[in-house]
């Protein structure tokens, strides 16, 4: 459970989180989304208690943060971005130095490494050194340092950054399985990665809070234009006296023109009724060929760019 | 804070800086083992740690210039600071890691002892006097070079720095008798002569205790204004 109360950061006059306020349940798995520069890392480091809020509080388990430090962090375990880690160990040192750090009891030390080890899939080059590592091994690396100590919270900073596809997914599947028993964090410029993964989404931008919610409910929530995308052959140019013709069509626009002639239109309608079944038949009458048309939907891409326009502030 | 000290210790000989510093010290203490005892033909252990304290002014940023600068500029301040582990026990555990290296370079000076040992007979006094209070010249060093290293992530900056505060220091008193408690090199003068002296002493563990205190609560205060 993590609950952070008004919290603010400001360097000088400038604020770079302001007045923020959230709660995350346990089991929870949370997207932290935002612009660069909005905040996302500053708010990802006031929570592991890398740096200090200016205003407000941050409860980690029911401790503060800045108080209870080490009762609070012992809960967490992070990625920073850009995986910083001590190249001139091995693996298995760094895992263990950070189960150290931990406070792991020396008992069950051994067996836990093991079990990281494994499930990051390190095992077999856990004694090379990290410099002689690739970057998604060390991006492997640094995951294994924040699972040490089985910590209940996970905080990841933008975890999938410069993997290959088939690591991006190997990495997706480790943290769905891991938001079984944990809660996790996680901060993103990947919309797509944040809407298969998280239940729940915080939108920052400038500092401010924009959204939290679900992805579904965000994507709902923005302006749900009713409007159809189609792709046509249409040598005579006649589409547009002809959607003219059709009252429930509010607009049309060219969205490209394609090298094989055909043209690609995002047609919206006036209000919430379906105009594919008009369009086929009026394009079709006019000996307008319809190569693609379908019901164009809002993603949370959509939904993230219209928050952050609206709310933010400036458009 | 053992974590840290094992782990920062490690380190010291898993990278070249340990055997560096040591290979260079060491170096150092055999050719004023020649110029300063073999070379008049006495058995006075102490007498080459005069010289030496002038060696140890200039290689201690070895041991303490990349302490907090590496990890910062690394990012891995970021793990650090983010485990459970509080800002002192990082601070004293890398403290006393640069220290044990200090110590075993001591140990290792004893080859010389048993040298002057088989020809004569070294004071075995006066040497310990002399050992421990080259300890403690050495625990003061650190703990600067660690406070220089904290306030910057550039190592090279934090060594300049470093030298360039010991060596004001030294010429201190030059310009006033005011500062003749300041200059921690001139202090350590009056152990090899085989006094435990107090002022000194107490002097050296200050200085020690203040930046100990300082690179702290420097780290701390970082904390809020980043």
């Amino acid at each position: 459970m993590i609950t952070v109360k008004n919290v603010s950061k400001k360097y000088g006059s400038f604020v770079a989180v302001d007045n923020i306020s959230f709660e995350i349940n346990d089991g929870e798995i949370v997207g932290l989304l935002g612009p660069n520069g909005a905040g996302k890392s500053t708010t990802m480091n006031m929570l592991t208690g890398f740096i200090e809020p200016t205003e407000g509080e941050i409860l980690i388990n029911g401790f503060d943060i800045s108080k209870k430090a080490r009762k609070a962090k012992v809960n967490i375990g992070y990625m920073p971005e850009n995986v910083p880690l001590y190249k001139d160990l091995t693996v298995k040192e760094f895992v263990n130095y950070m189960a150290e750090l931990k406070y792991t009891k020396k008992a069950v030390k051994k067996e836990m490494i093991k079990t990281i080890l494994e499930k990051t899939d390190l095992t077999n080059v856990q004694n090379k050194l990290i410099k002689n590592l690739s970057r998604g091994y060390k991006q492997r690396v640094s995951m294994a340092g924040a699972l040490v100590g089985n910590p209940k919270i996970l905080i990841l900073d933008e975890p999938t950054v410069g993997l290959d596809p088939k690591q991006i997914t190997e990495i997706r599947n480790l943290i769905k399985s891991l938001s079984k028993d944990h809660t996790v964090i996680i901060s993103s410029h990947i919309l797509s990665e944040i809407s298969q993964l998280c239940k729940k989404v915080i939108i920052l931008n400038k500092g401010k809070l924009v959204a939290i919610d679900t992805p579904e409910n965000l994507e709902n929530k923005v302006s749900n234009s009713n409007s159809v995308l189609v792709t046509v052959e249409d040598n005579e140019n006649k589409i547009n006296t002809v959607i003219n013709s059709i009252s429930i069509i509010k607009e049309i626009k060219l969205l490209k023109e394609n090298e094989d002639n055909t043209k690609q239109y995002m047609i919206y309608a006036k209000d919430d009724s379906d105009i594919r079944k008009i369009l086929f038949e009026k394009l079709a009458k006019e000996g307008i060929t319809i190569l693609e048309l379908k019901k164009s939907e809002t993603t949370l891409e959509d939904a993230f760019i219209e928050l952050i326009n609206d709310k933010g502030g400036n458009k | 804070m053992f974590a840290v000290l094992k782990k920062e210790l490690k380190s010291y000989f898993l990278s070249p800086i340990g055997y560096v510093f040591i290979g260079l010290f060491l170096l150092m203490a055999s050719v004023f083992f020649y110029l300063d005892i073999v070379a008049y033909g006495i058995t006075n252990f102490e007498y080459m740690f005069y010289s030496l304290a002038t060696v140890l002014t200039f290689i201690t940023p070895i041991l303490t210039m990349r302490m907090f600068a590496e990890e910062k500029k690394e990012g891995t301040d970021q793990l650090l600071f983010t485990s459970p582990r509080s800002i002192t026990s990082i601070v004293l555990g890398k403290f006393f890691s640069a220290v044990l290296v200090l110590v075993i370079t001591e140990v290792l000076t004893l080859i010389y002892y048993a040298i002057l040992r088989f020809f004569g007979s070294p004071n075995l006094l006066t040497s310990s006097v002399t050992l421990g209070g080259f300890l403690l010249l050495g625990m003061a060093y650190i703990s600067f070079g660690m406070f220089a290293s904290s306030i910057t992530e550039n190592q090279v900056i934090a060594a300049v720095v470093t030298i360039g505060f010991f060596i004001l220091t030294w010429f201190l008193p030059d310009f006033s008798d005011i500062f003749s408690s300041l200059s921690l090199i001139n202090m350590f003068d009056k152990f090899p002569s085989g006094q435990i002296a107090l002022d000194e002493i107490v002097t050296y563990v200050t200085f020690t205790l203040l930046f100990i205190s300082l690179t702290i609560i420097f780290l701390q205060r970082k904390k809020s204004v980043k």
